[in-house]
């Protein structure tokens, strides 16, 4: 099987290979004994196809550069280019889905305002967080917007546009709980919920070291553990521990006094694709100025918006 | 092709114990090399280089990993042959209500997936009945996902043996106890033990999904690991091999067992 595949592949070499595998079938029907000489001939050819085929990467490694940005000037002659974009649907209001499964948000609308303004089609990959970085990696996405912020650690793996919004870490507890600091939190026999992977697994890592820490894949999770009591806390950004709370307001209350610098969430993209950030940089840059920031507050935001004020905290998008 | 012999058909083997053994080693090194070599020439079309430097920075996390997986696997491989060798008794109890309640248990347990069951079984089941302890509520929620899979095995070898072997032990006089300690313990030991081990390699497999409650077993481990310094790949390569390391010896138990008691069949 594969050998054929692979035959197909090197164009210039099948003819030959084909007369081989004919002459094998023939004299695998004049004795027995030379089928299984055929047989580990066919394994064999099957190897010399590969080496053909990985001859081949080699020529195709070279030009990897081309075909990796291929999807940003695709096939040059179509007027727009597509932009694969990945995101991890699961985050409500920035990056989620509408009831009838279309990608939705503020990163989505955000991104397609982008794709919009510079002449690209916008395809979102919905990828899992421990992927985000991996899709960019291996190419398979040319840029990520997933309320990512930027960390040094990060930032040794893909490179980061200038900042769009800005966010701070809460705590979510428990409503029976005595925690009302981050100190309360970092004490023997406390448990802290945090989603594997996120900027409050980081902080809870570095600094929350007399407690223990459950690292869970869902946000969901996180907040079940808290509101059930088996986590006395859940580390995540205000606006995600605002909403949280609000809807587990009888087991849940929220935290918010400030513990460490504010988040910087920006855009990633592969390291070295330095047009495309310069595009991105472009856009972020005028869309402090143009209203873009407000119409996505306006349309997915204006209740946290109004809260947000009333308590006194530093807006998303005020980048000041 | 169509002009070929059956017994010079390429997928048509000769049948057990033909092939030398040297013959055998020589062209199950030469599928190995062909395996290697694709997963080798995709890692170069991506351009991607592995990195195996962290391995030695996190080895105490990644051996805790590993020995908590092997401990979670041996403690449910226990509790699931107990719990599955009693569900296969009550499937065949003639009081109806025992019969139809295990008729559900296998039905629902091997009916919907493990992952439902560990975030339910957690959640709702555990925190209601006070089982906090991560790795406790792991072992339970695995025993009881692999007794139904077990109670099959059981059962299906039961119902493989003969009637008239129990006829023909009264035919010579065997009370009903010593039918079964002599006569059906024997051959159900044989016809089972070689399903059980492949059911043990799943139940290692499977323990991989308490991951997802936060038990740091293996595989949580190179999650955590793959979150702080982004070598998924890596992570998940290693990840699988340890695996390995563990499900090729049982698998190797498997094929001693087929063969030690062989006569069974």
């Amino acid at each position: 099987m594969c050998h054929h595949n692979l035959a197909d592949a090197c164009d210039g070499k099948r003819t030959k290979e084909e007369d081989m595998t004919n002459s094998n079938s023939r004299s695998r029907t004049v004795r027995r004994a030379r089928g299984h000489v055929a047989s580990t001939l066919f394994v064999l050819l099957a190897l010399a196809s590969l080496v053909c085929a990985s001859a081949l990467t080699a020529c195709a490694g070279s030009s990897s550069d081309s075909s990796s940005s291929a999807s940003k000037s695709a096939s040059g002659s179509s007027s727009k280019k597509t932009l694969v974009v990945a995101m991890e649907l699961a985050y409500p209001p920035f990056e989620t889905k509408t009831d009838s499964g279309e990608p939705d948000g503020v990163s989505v609308q955000f991104i397609k305002d982008f794709g919009e303004a510079y002449g690209y089609d916008v395809v979102i990959q919905n990828t899992a967080w421990d992927g985000l970085i991996p899709s960019l990696v291996t190419g398979q996405a040319d840029c990520v917007i997933s309320s990512m912020t930027i960390t040094d650690e990060r930032a040794q793996t893909v490179d980061f546009s200038e900042p769009y919004a800005v966010a701070q870490l809460a705590i979510l507890a428990n409503a029976n709980s005595n925690i009302s600091s981050i100190d309360d939190l970092n004490q023997p026999g406390k448990t802290v919920a945090v989603k594997t992977g996120s900027t409050g697994d980081t902080y809870a890592t570095n600094n929350l070291t007399n407690a223990t820490i459950v690292r869970l894949a869902d946000e969901s999770a996180c907040v079940t553990e808290v509101s059930q009591g088996k986590a006395d806390g859940f580390l995540y950004d205000q606006l995600t521990i605002y909403r949280e709370q609000k809807s587990n307001s009888g087991t849940t209350k929220a935290v918010y006094i400030a513990f460490q610098d504010p988040e910087k969430w920006g855009i990633a993209v592969q390291k070295g694709n330095t047009e495309l950030l310069g595009q991105l940089n472009e856009f972020i840059e005028t869309s402090k100025t143009d209203g873009e920031y407000d119409k996505l507050t306006d349309k997915y935001l204006s209740e946290e918006k109004a809260a947000f004020d009333e308590l006194g905290f530093k807006w998303f998008f005020d980048l000041s | 092709m169509t002009t070929a012999k059956r017994h010079s058909n390429p997928f048509v083997g000769d049948g057990a114990g033909h092939t030398s053994p040297l013959k055998a080693a020589i062209n199950y090194l030469l599928v190995c090399l062909l395996v290697i070599a694709l997963f080798w020439v995709s890692l170069a079309m991506l351009g991607y280089t592995f990195d195996f430097s962290f391995v030695s920075q996190y080895r105490m996390r990644i051996a805790q990993g590993f020995l908590l997986t092997i401990e979670i696997s041996a403690a449910s491989l226990v509790a699931s042959l107990a719990l599955g060798t009693l569900v296969a008794a009550g499937r065949g109890s003639r009081i109806l209500p025992l019969r139809y309640l295990c008729d559900l248990y296998v039905k629902l347990i091997r009916g919907t997936p493990l992952i439902m069951q560990i975030y339910l079984f957690f959640y709702i089941i555990g925190t209601a009945w006070g089982i906090t302890d991560r790795v406790v509520a792991g072992i339970l929620i695995l025993s009881t996902f692999e007794a139904a899979y077990i109670a099959e095995i059981i059962r299906g070898s039961l119902l493989s043996i003969d009637e008239t072997q129990r006829d023909a032990a009264r035919a010579v006089g065997l009370t009903h106890a010593q039918t079964v300690r002599l006569v059906i313990l024997p051959q159900m030991v044989a016809r089972t033990l070689p399903a059980l081990t492949g059911q043990f390699a799943s139940i290692i497999k499977d323990s991989s999904l308490l991951s997802i409650i936060a038990v740091i077993e293996i595989t949580q481990t190179m999650r955590e690991i793959s979150a702080s310094n982004f070598k998924l790949f890596e992570c998940y390569f290693l990840l699988g091999v340890l695996y390995l390391a563990l499900t090729l010896p049982v698998a190797a138990i498997g094929r001693h067992f087929e063969r030690r008691f062989d006569y069974a069949h």
